[in-house]
Order: structure tokens, then C-alpha cells, then sequence
């Protein structure tokens, strides 16, 4: 992340300081602003799914959730704790609706539960992220809404399609960390050897 | 359809809630309370991200990628008046629905390349934007393979997308 912020931003200001030095402190600012505004805007959507969120923990719902996913969830994350499975389980529910949104703070919870502090990600960290990053959505709802507001005569005809093609990469993305994880155990133990 | 299905999950889980006789009121302030914090801690990350991602599109190097790219992209089969789409896709979720707008007002909310922006759009995340929020309340540096992971995969979506729409 940090030779990626690096690269992105030295080689921006170095581009705009022959086309338009005035222009990076602005834009910075700009952007700087728009964060806020995005995470004013977040607090909101937090402050109601985190609400449910608490709900669904107090009436005993996300254990139940937990359990329905408990086979999934131990075959991709191979994890033994229930209450970190059960933010798994909500985080990909979620997920699913095409709340992009309300997944975050559930999959951020899971993520420190997964977190052993080495400073490494585990095996497991990385899978939550991965499916996090393919976005396993079956209701692309953003979407829709765009294309209707520009004059679509069927905005809805890309569901499916868009159905195809995001599980398509959510099982490419599932079975790449797989192997990556299998081949990472086999160099771990040969290196302890 | 799909309206309906939020207000129905939330009636269900209020009334289950009631049976399972937990004070609805004070859990969800309970719930609610953690959210100004959480937004707190992840703010500095937001902002920082999207600094980079403004000094890239301002710079112009977005466009000068872009064009680099175009060969590869139409070897590939996507549209190279998409390939600004697909470069910026990982790094902002605003940015590039409005590049999305665009795009269909551009080329009509039907035509061909606005049907593959839209299943490109939704078969994919913001993947640096996604990675740096979930890690930021652990201790975690060394990401190994997960970042090139979700690209191949957000490559690959593209394809497929372009694919999909061809037959579709």
C-alpha cells in the first residue's frame, strides 16, 4: 500500500508541476473534502446498519445466520470462533443485498478478530478481503438506478449478466486465494524443515 | 421487486427482536452509537486514498494509461472508451459511477458500451479503497497476495462483462 500511495502520488505532482502547478493543492483539497463529505455520508448509513446490526446480534439472529453459513464459512476461511464467524456471515449477507456499505463495519469487526498482530495478513484475512474486492452482489442497484435516470428502455436487462459475471469472479477470486494459501502453507513448512 | 426487500428483512427482524424481548429502542442506539467512532478511525484512510486518486485523474496520467493501454484492453475485447472506467474502478466508488453517467449520456443508455460499463461496474469492487478500510483497525502491512488477486479478478470481470453483453 505504501509503495502503491507513493508511485500514485509522486508521479501525479511530478506530471501536474509541467501542466499545472497551481492546480495540486487544490485538487488535494478537493479531495480531501469530498472524503468528508463520503464519510459524513457514511456515518449515516453506519449509524442505521449498525443499529440493525445490533439487533440482529441481541435477538440471537446473526448466531442463527452463523450457523446456516457455518459450512461455507469454515471451508473458505478454516476459522473456529463463533463470533467471528458470525460477522463473516453478516458481512457476506450484506454483501450479497448489495450493501456495499453496510458490510463494512461487520467485515472490519471480522478482520480484527482474524488479526494475530504478526503484521502479516493470515490466510484467512486475505480471503475476506478478496471476496470483499470481487463483490459477490446480486442486486446492482447504483447501477440500475443510473440507467434508468439516462433513458434506458430496459434498466433492469443487465441483472443477469452482471449476475454471470460476478460470480464468475468471486469463484476465481475464492480458488486463486485458495491455491495461493495451499502453495504459502507448503513454503511455510518447508522452510521450517 | 427488489424494493420490497429491505423493508420486509427490517419488519421481520423488529418483530423477531420483539419476540426474543429485546429492547428495540436501546439496541439500536447501542448499535447506532458506534458509528461516529468507527467513521472517526477511517477517515484519514478515505481522505488519503482519494488525494492520490485526485492527483492521478488531474495529472492526466489516467488519460495517458488509458491510451497506453488501449491495445492491450482491445485485445481483450473491452471498449476503449472504457478503459478510463476499468483503470479507475479499483481505486473510487463515486468516481466512477460518475464516469458511468457519462458514459451512458454519452452513448445512450442502451448502446453496447454503456450495457458492458454497467455489468463491468457492478461485477466489481473498489479494490484499494475496500482493502485500505477493512485493514486499517489491525496491525496488518504486508498484504502478500491479496491486492493482485483481486485484480486478476476485476480484470477478468471486465472481460467476461464485455463477453456477456456481446451475447446477452
Amino acid at each position: 500500500m505504501n509503495r502503491i500511495w507513493f508511485i500514485m502520488v509522486v508521479g501525479s505532482i511530478a506530471c501536474l508541476i509541467w501542466t499545472d502547478p497551481a492546480n495540486v493543492l487544490n485538487s488535494m483539497i478537493d479531495a480531501s473534502a469530498e472524503a468528508l463529505t463520503l464519510s459524513v455520508e457514511l456515518c449515516a448509513v453506519y449509524a442505521v446498519w449498525l443499529g440493525v446490526l445490533e439487533l440482529v446480534e441481541a435477538s440471537g439472529l446473526g448466531e442463527k445466520l452463523a450457523k446456516l453459513l457455518h459450512p461455507l464459512i469454515k471451508k473458505l476461511f478454516k476459522i473456529d470462533d463463533l463470533q467471528t464467524e458470525k460477522m463473516i456471515a453478516l458481512n457476506m449477507s450484506a454483501n450479497i443485498l448489495g450493501l456495499g456499505n453496510a458490510a463494512t463495519p461487520m467485515g472490519i469487526e471480522a478482520m480484527k478478530r482474524l488479526d494475530d498482530g504478526s503484521g502479516v495478513a493470515t490466510p484467512a484475512m486475505i480471503m475476506l478481503i478478496v471476496l470483499n474486492a470481487t463483490s459477490l452482489q446480486l442486486l446492482p442497484n447504483t447501477v440500475i438506478g443510473l440507467r434508468t435516470s439516462a433513458g434506458s428502455a430496459s434498466p433492469a436487462d443487465i441483472i443477469l449478466p452482471t449476475i454471470i459475471a460476478t460470480l464468475c469472479t468471486c469463484l476465481l477470486g475464492i480458488c486463486l486465494v485458495k491455491l495461493f494459501n495451499h502453495l504459502r502453507e507448503k513454503v511455510s513448512k518447508r522452510s521450517k524443515k | 421487486m427488489s424494493a420490497y426487500i429491505i423493508p420486509v428483512i427490517f419488519i421481520a427482524l423488529f418483530c423477531y427482536a420483539k419476540c426474543k424481548k429485546v429492547n428495540c429502542y436501546d439496541t439500536f442506539v447501542k448499535g447506532a452509537k458506534k458509528s461516529v467512532p468507527l467513521v472517526i478511525d477511517i477517515f484519514p484512510y478515505i481522505a488519503t486514498i482519494m488525494i492520490a486518486v485526485a492527483l492521478l485523474r488531474v495529472s492526466g496520467i489516467t488519460s495517458m494509461l488509458a491510451y497506453v493501454f488501449s491495445p492491450i484492453f482491445n485485445l481483450l475485447g473491452i471498449p476503449s472508451e472504457l478503459i478510463e472506467l476499468v483503470l479507475l474502478r479499483p481505486f473510487t466508488g463515486s468516481g466512477s459511477f460518475a464516469l458511468l453517467n457519462d458514459v451512458l449520456l454519452t452513448y445512450g443508455a442502451d448502446s453496447y458500451i454503456s450495457r458492458c460499463a454497467c455489468v463491468i461496474l457492478g461485477c466489481s469492487e473498489t479494490i484499494f479503497y475496500v482493502t485500505t478500510v477493512y485493514i486499517s483497525q489491525t496491525k496488518v502491512k504486508k498484504l502478500l497476495y491479496a491486492i493482485p488477486i483481486a485484480l486478476i479478478c476485476a480484470v477478468f470481470g471486465s472481460v467476461l462483462a464485455c463477453l456477456l453483453c456481446r451475447i446477452m
